[in-house]
């Protein structure tokens, strides 16, 4: 749910910049804005697979599976960030923190992820976590169906490489999103992806305005994917975030900055301010 | 494993708790500050306005301001890190989250006239209003057609539906071709029934490509020797087969061919772009071939299943009527309500031919009622055709 303030300073820049680059090129989008669609639905369609699997598991009480789901459910829905948080309620009750709440993990209305998150790292248990799962699982299901019915909005689309980015920073990169289960590294991972999925399909676009523009992009997603690299497990996981030596740990801040401040400019690139 | 709820040391809550004090104290400087700034700036160019979070309440929390362009300045000058956002509906227009206490930042939002919802800080806390007034601009632009930008996102979402319906054709012909190649005539039958489904959902868009299209859905007249010629293959052809013949005999190249077919349907359906102004002339189009032709049964001679194809036909109508909708409320008022009637007439003729799960027959449906069903897919199309003009589409 948290971004960082620190792209915003550049997103200032290229809203200043009035663009009249509508024309028939703007058609162009189409097919990537679509093909970004059809990306989230696949995503979408998964986190509600995978959510059911991971709610059935808290509510046997089954806490290893349960524990085992968490980090990999969640992955489909870091990825779809941009859109998905467009839903205001249903990001909140999905995917907000404790702080988002007057009474913290207390409060009712603390749902969602991390309130099982907390249940199943912080207490160790399922017990009254019954309805938070089933919880859960109405909530994505009723994601799925927004999406669907969800025209996507073409600067909401191509922003949310960025706004991907701008999340890495502000929650991945300090591991405050996880901070029970320190599983942060699949989110970041999963951010990434998100975000170059969105950066590969304007691709063709992105050469024709400014090629050096889009080898730095690649440049920086490659250094941040190098990293992470080395927090993978033989499973296909990552390790617990607080085993991130400090010196990755700022290793990471560089590109990524470089990346959210980078493609905060997109919008504009894209004729689309 | 670390327990992050454990307590924190006493000193360590003691710095916490200090520099949360501080942070307050600069937040009420940043403040002041930003009157100071926003007061200067109001002057210069007008329309920025600064929003405060507090602990339980923003302020103000309720704004009316003209549509354009505006600034949010929100200072955050609560305990939290927390968010700020402009709601139309259940959807985020604009947003700011993690704004970091004692903090500021700036929200650019180009707003449309209408009412909105605030979400200010922590969940819990009240929702704001803003309300945002039409200016001479505002009506000036909504008056005005379009721009090229405005049919992106229909045109994706097109593009999306023919993914989706093409996907389904793909498997429901692959699900059928299993069935001829078994041999099960009943399965078969009821498996073509399902993939005409689909098709004829998408068929607008597929009869752009004449060649391909000919090799899926045409019809044996097209045919020298009609039935008897072995250059007649597709859908039909396999319909003759099921339903005229009653076996499945000779009939698995057919399906085979027909899976080929399909999936590079769809591949070309979603390689082609399709151009804002084709969009509307093939719904269109596809309406005028039911209401000129195929309302005498032609097109589903041995199955009789031919309102199940129109109905399909209206829902791909539906579709791109659905998708315009935004753009057609804005710039053509008086067409909108005029093709929903259309719409609803056609829906309703259709849906009174129903049995059960399934559509009557063709062949129990009267001359009488076969006109009255040529002359409402006109009327419809009739008002699809005022699209173009209504939005300017050519003239993109």
């Amino acid at each position: 749910m948290k971004k960082t303030p620190l792209a915003l300073l550049f997103t200032l820049g290229a809203l200043s910049a009035p663009s009249f680059a509508a024309d028939a090129s703007s058609l162009d989008l189409v097919q990537p804005i679509s093909d970004y669609k059809i990306y989230v639905t696949d995503e979408v369609g998964k986190l509600v697979t995978e959510t059911k699997a991971f709610t059935d598991a808290v509510k046997k009480g089954d806490i290893a599976t349960a524990k085992k789901l968490y980090p990999t459910t969640r992955v489909h829905y870091e990825a779809i960030e941009p859109i998905a948080e467009l839903f205001s309620d249903l990001d909140a009750a999905i995917d907000s923190r404790e702080d988002d709440h007057e009474n913290g993990v207390k409060a009712d209305d603390f749902t969602g992820f991390h309130r099982i998150e907390y249940g199943l790292w912080a207490q160790n248990t399922t017990k009254g976590y019954e309805g938070f799962a089933d919880g859960l699982n109405n909530d994505v299901l009723r994601l799925q169906k927004q999406i669907a019915d969800l025209t996507f909005p073409p600067e909401k689309v191509v922003g949310g490489a960025a706004a991907l980015m701008e999340e890495v920073a502000a929650t991945k990169v300090s591991g405050e999103e996880d901070r029970y289960s320190h599983t942060d590294l699949y989110d970041f991972q999963s951010n990434v992806d998100g975000a170059k999925k969105i950066v590969d399909l304007f691709k063709p676009q992105i050469v024709k305005k400014d090629k050096a523009f889009a080898d730095k992009l690649d440049k920086n997603f490659a250094t941040v994917d190098a990293i992470l690299a080395k927090y993978k497990t033989k499973g296909g996981g990552f390790e617990t975030y607080d085993k991130v030596k400090d010196a990755d740990r700022k290793a990471l801040i560089g590109p990524v900055n470089t990346l959210a401040e980078d493609l905060s400019t997109l919008r504009g690139k894209l004729g689309l301010d | 494993m670390s327990n992050p709820t454990q307590q924190p040391p006493r000193l360590l809550r003691a710095a916490v708790a200090g520099s949360v004090i501080l942070m307050i104290a600069a937040g009420g400087l940043f403040y002041y500050a930003s009157q100071v700034a926003s007061e200067k700036r109001k002057a210069n160019a007008g329309n920025e306005i600064t929003v405060t979070i507090h602990p339980k309440s923003c302020e103000p929390n309720a704004l009316t301001l003209p549509a354009g362009r505006a600034s949010f300045r929100i200072v955050n000058a609560s305990d939290r890190a927390v968010e700020w956002e402009i709601l139309d509906g259940v959807l985020v227009v604009e947003e700011r989250e993690n704004i970091t206490p004692g903090m500021s930042q700036l929200i650019n939002a180009n707003l449309e006239p209408g009412d909105y919802a605030i979400t200010c800080g922590l969940l819990s806390n009240p929702r704001g209003t803003l309300k945002v007034t039409p200016t001479a601009e505002s009506d000036a632009r909504a008056k005005a057609r379009p721009a090229m930008t405005a049919f992106i996102g229909p045109l994706s979402e097109y593009r999306v539906y023919l993914n989706t319906q093409g996907g389904a054709l793909v498997q429901a012909v692959d699900e059928l071709a299993a069935a001829i190649q078994a041999g099960d005539l009943a399965q078969a039958r009821a498996l073509y029934a399902a993939a005409r489904v689909p098709y004829q959902r998408l068929a607008p868009a597929a009869q752009r490509f004449a060649q391909l299209n000919n090799a899926v859905d045409a019809r044996a007249d097209y045919y020298e020797k009609r039935e008897q010629d072995p250059a007649f293959t597709g859908f039909h052809r396999l319909e003759y087969g099921l339903f005229a013949q009653n076996s499945t005999d000779g009939l698995a190249p057919v399906a085979q061919q027909l899976q080929a077919d399909v999936a590079t349907l769809k591949a070309q359906l979603l390689a082609q772009p399709i151009p804002p102004d084709q969009l509307v002339n093939i719904v269109a189009r596809n309406l005028h071939t039911l209401a000129d032709t195929r309302y005498n049964g032609e097109q589903e001679r041995y199955s009789h299943l031919d309102l199940s194809g129109f109905a399909a036909n209206l829902e791909g109508t539906g579709k791109v009527i659905d998708l315009l909708r935004p753009l057609l409320a804005k710039s053509a008022a008086k067409l909108l309500p005029q093709i929903d009637t259309a719409q609803q007439k056609l829906a309703g003729r259709l849906a009174g031919l129903r049995e059960g799960d399934t559509y009557k027959p063709y062949d129990q449906v009267n001359d009488e009622q076969r006109k009255a069903i040529a002359s409402d897919a006109r009327a419809l199309a009739d008002t699809l055709d005022g699209i173009d003009q209504a939005l300017g589409l050519s003239a993109l």
